[in-house]
């Protein structure tokens, strides 16, 4: 059987993929789209540690349940709200969007 | 040390993942980057059946694949135009490479500190599903998060039409 250590390691690189295009990337699809790798990230954790240090196999599953629920709220709402930013800024880049910069 | 069939799949799937993630951190195109966030879902997917829960797999590819997925397609298409990226300027590039490369250097570390077990504590569940159902909607189990994040939908989803209305 593969260790859980890879498992580990393999949530642990796409976790940093994640976080590397949130913060270099400006537009804010792609901002979005690398929560989702983090979300996945944290995804593959729960069920891995459930798979191999749980009893009854069932907790890491519902966890998991609720983070897609999460992930799928938080995708509609900023997909939402880029759009509106959309309507009035046309741009969706994040740097350009500084209405409340001091 | 051999491998057995199991993490034969497994590094290939893993690295497939991961090259699929970083082309998609780093693709030029906001299309092209959708694709491949697709092919990074399917690739955690695939680690489920692996991990031996096919029901999360089958979410994976419902929710992600067939939800997410659609939802970044339509959300360029009505953004027409910012198809695109400009790059951010070089300096604050290399610092989100260097933050996550100490990220992931970090765990890498505190992970290989710990003795993790190398085997599942239980076989595979074979057909619980019910079980997860019981889980989800009893009382002793997950009832109230269960019926709340069916609310925190309803209003996000509720919120985001609001939101993103034509005025």
């Amino acid at each position: 059987m593969v260790p859980l250590s890879w498992y580990l390691i393999l949530a642990a690189a796409l976790f940093s993929i994640g976080l590397y295009g949130l913060l270099a990337r400006r537009n804010l699809v792609m901002l979005l789209m690398s929560l989702e790798l983090l979300l996945n990230a944290v995804n593959i954790n729960l069920i891995a540690f459930s798979r191999y240090l749980e009893e009854g196999q069932v907790v890491g599953r519902v966890f998991a349940l609720f983070v897609y629920v999460i992930a799928a709220a938080e995708t509609a709402l900023g997909l939402a709200i880029m759009i509106a930013v959309w309507r009035t800024r046309q741009t969706v880049a994040v740097d350009e969007i500084d209405t409340l910069k001091g | 040390m051999t491998l057995g069939f199991g993490q034969i799949a497994f590094l290939v799937i893993a690295a497939l993942t991961v090259a699929a993630a970083l082309a998609m951190v780093l693709a030029r195109h906001i299309f092209h980057a959708i694709l491949l966030m697709i092919a990074v879902f399917v690739g955690v997917a695939a680690l489920y059946v692996l991990l031996g829960v096919s029901f999360m797999a089958g979410m994976q590819l419902f929710i992600y694949v067939g939800g997410v997925s659609v939802l970044a397609v339509l959300a360029i298409m009505v953004t027409r135009g910012f198809m695109g990226d400009r790059p951010r300027p070089a300096r604050s590039t290399y610092g989100a490479a260097v933050v996550a490369a100490s990220v992931f250097g970090g765990l890498t570390w505190l992970i290989l500190q710990v003795p993790w077990p190398s085997e599942p504590l239980v076989p595979a569940p074979q057909n619980d599903l019910a079980v997860l159902g019981q889980v989800l909607v009893s009382r002793a189990g997950y009832a109230v998060p269960f019926e709340l994040a069916s609310l925190l939908l309803f209003v996000v989803l509720l919120g985001a039409l609001y939101i993103a209305r034509e005025r």
